[in-house]
């Protein structure tokens, strides 16, 4: 089913860009970690999450980090490419000519007044509530009359108010005095004006990539030369194999290449989660385990592990590249990347 | 030989625990491949069980659909078996088990479509064995 979908997405998608961060694999971009999961059937785990369980809803959040196995296989599909960010962000801001730069700098202000803005919005609709709030309060309170009020009561609902006001008072305090300011400074030049909106710290280098004409709200400025990119792109961009492979990538690719998707394997002991489809739709199947074709396995890890599997409804699944030169008699076994992995399930025979 | 002595008694060992504790019946213990006569990496034992003892999940749908429509009842017959004895202190590696799987034919199967398998038969010392599906190649689990 996956297959399908890789081949028709394929050709109408730019080459998705993996940040490297000391030696991490991140994506930032919401669009991409959508296209990957969709159609090239990568989910990986959400900064947040807990590593043992990597699929709680609420703690998910952007970037998402990709296991090297991941990257690795996004880079031989030739759908994603490599940046190593504390390379490519100094020789790109050395390299900057002033629009560029201009633009650039002015696409963070309008970040940070977009986020000034939601601010006030929320700030708006959160400050009437808690009025309204004391308002009540202090009604209830006048009616109930003077008469039952004691001091620990009174203490108690003048912390409450204090809270309130100090929360307002933390609003307040964060927004800058240049707010007022707003519309006078839209009018400068934008290198010169003052530092309005939020101060917003770039998390990534992607923007610095978009050419200005990228920003529709801002003034058309002329167009950044095609070569743009060109000499700093061989710096930047690390060479085609992921450095910190893990032993596991064939069987990894392997399944990947079967259209499962894969999770991190800590929860089950294991290398990876296998999952017949989307982590959010489906159970996993397997817990998979990455041997070597010569190493030793254990026949009481066999013996445990399908019995955890089997546990948990999964199946225990055993696999690795042959190394050998042995002929391949399994059929349809072969990878088609050349490297041919054997892969074995165990399940408990109920007997 | 005494690596081969130790390997003899455990599938005499996984032989009467078949015959006498699970009622297998047909029961033989095979030292040379059906396929082309030569030696297997390790006797195996064929038997039937007194009913059946695997269906892939894909089938069993396939069942339940076609005799839901017709109404009869599911008859279950029991498919020839594969055992590896083996030993809980053993190695193995993933060759060794391709070897093993690689010197089995297909054909016993009542569904040739599907990857072969075998069951380990895993002894203890105190002689508790216990019996698990390995499948060549990725199989879905039963229950999911």
């Amino acid at each position: 089913m996956a297959a399908v979908s890789v081949s028709v997405s394929g050709t109408d998608r730019a080459p998705v860009r993996i940040s490297k961060v000391a030696g991490r694999y991140l994506l930032f971009d919401i669009d991409d970690i959508m296209h990957l999961r969709r159609h090239h059937n990568i989910c990986s785990v959400f900064v947040g999450t807990t590593p043992q369980n990597p699929q709680q809803n609420i703690f998910m959040g952007l970037p998402v980090e990709l296991m090297p196995e991941e990257a690795q296989v996004l880079v031989d599909k030739k759908v994603a490419y490599i940046f190593d960010d504390g390379v490519f962000h100094p020789a790109r801001l050395a390299t900057l000519d002033e629009p560029t730069r201009r633009a650039y700098l002015q696409s963070l202000k309008h970040e940070g007044k977009m986020a000034q803005l939601v601010a006030e919005e929320s700030k708006k609709q959160f400050v009437p509530k808690v009025k309204q709030g004391k308002k009540k309060s202090k009604a209830s309170r006048t009616e109930a009359g003077p008469a039952v009020e004691d001091p620990v009561e009174q203490e108690t609902s003048t912390v409450g108010e204090k809270d309130v006001e100090d929360t307002i008072d933390l609003f307040d305090s964060s927004t800058p005095a240049s707010l007022t300011s707003k519309p006078k400074s839209i009018n400068n030049v934008p290198t010169k004006a003052e530092p309005e909106g939020y101060f917003v710290t770039p998390t990534t280098t992607s923007a610095l990539l978009l050419t200005p004409t990228v920003f529709p709200h801002l003034p058309p400025s002329p167009p950044a030369e095609p070569s743009e990119c060109g000499g700093l792109s061989t710096a930047a961009v690390t060479p085609a194999s992921v450095d910190n492979l893990p032993a596991s990538y064939p069987l990894y690719a392997h399944l990947q290449d079967k259209g499962y998707y894969m999770m991190p394997g800590l929860r089950f002991g294991c290398d990876y989660n296998v999952y017949p489809g989307d982590p959010l739709r489906f159970h996993s199947h397997f817990q998979a385990t990455h041997v070597g074709w010569e190493d030793e396995i254990t026949m009481l890890d066999v013996v445990t592990g399908g019995r955890l599997g089997t546990n948990v409804k999964k199946g225990f699944l055993l696999g690795g590249a042959v190394t050998s030169s042995e002929p391949q008699t399994a059929e349809g076994e072969t990878a088609g990347s050349g490297d041919a992995v054997r892969t074995f399930c165990v399940e408990w025979a109920a007997m | 030989m005494s690596v081969s002595d130790h390997v003899r008694q455990l599938a005499g060992s996984v032989f009467n625990n078949l015959k006498h504790q699970h009622d297998w019946t047909q029961l033989q213990i095979l030292t040379h491949s059906p396929l082309d006569n030569s030696p297997l990496p390790r006797p195996i034992i064929s038997g039937l069980p007194p009913r059946r003892l695997y269906l892939h999940p894909d089938d069993q749908i396939e069942i339940i659909r076609s005799h839901r429509s017709s109404g009869e009842p599911m008859e279950e017959k029991p498919e020839i078996e594969w055992v590896l004895p083996t030993h809980l202190a053993e190695k193995w590696t993933l060759k060794s088990f391709a070897s093993v799987f690689d010197s089995l034919p297909s054909e016993p199967s009542p569904t040739p479509g599907r990857p072969k398998r075998i069951i380990l038969a895993t002894i203890h010392d105190d002689s508790t064995v216990v019996y698990y599906f390995m499948h060549d190649g990725i199989v879905k689990p039963r229950q999911n």
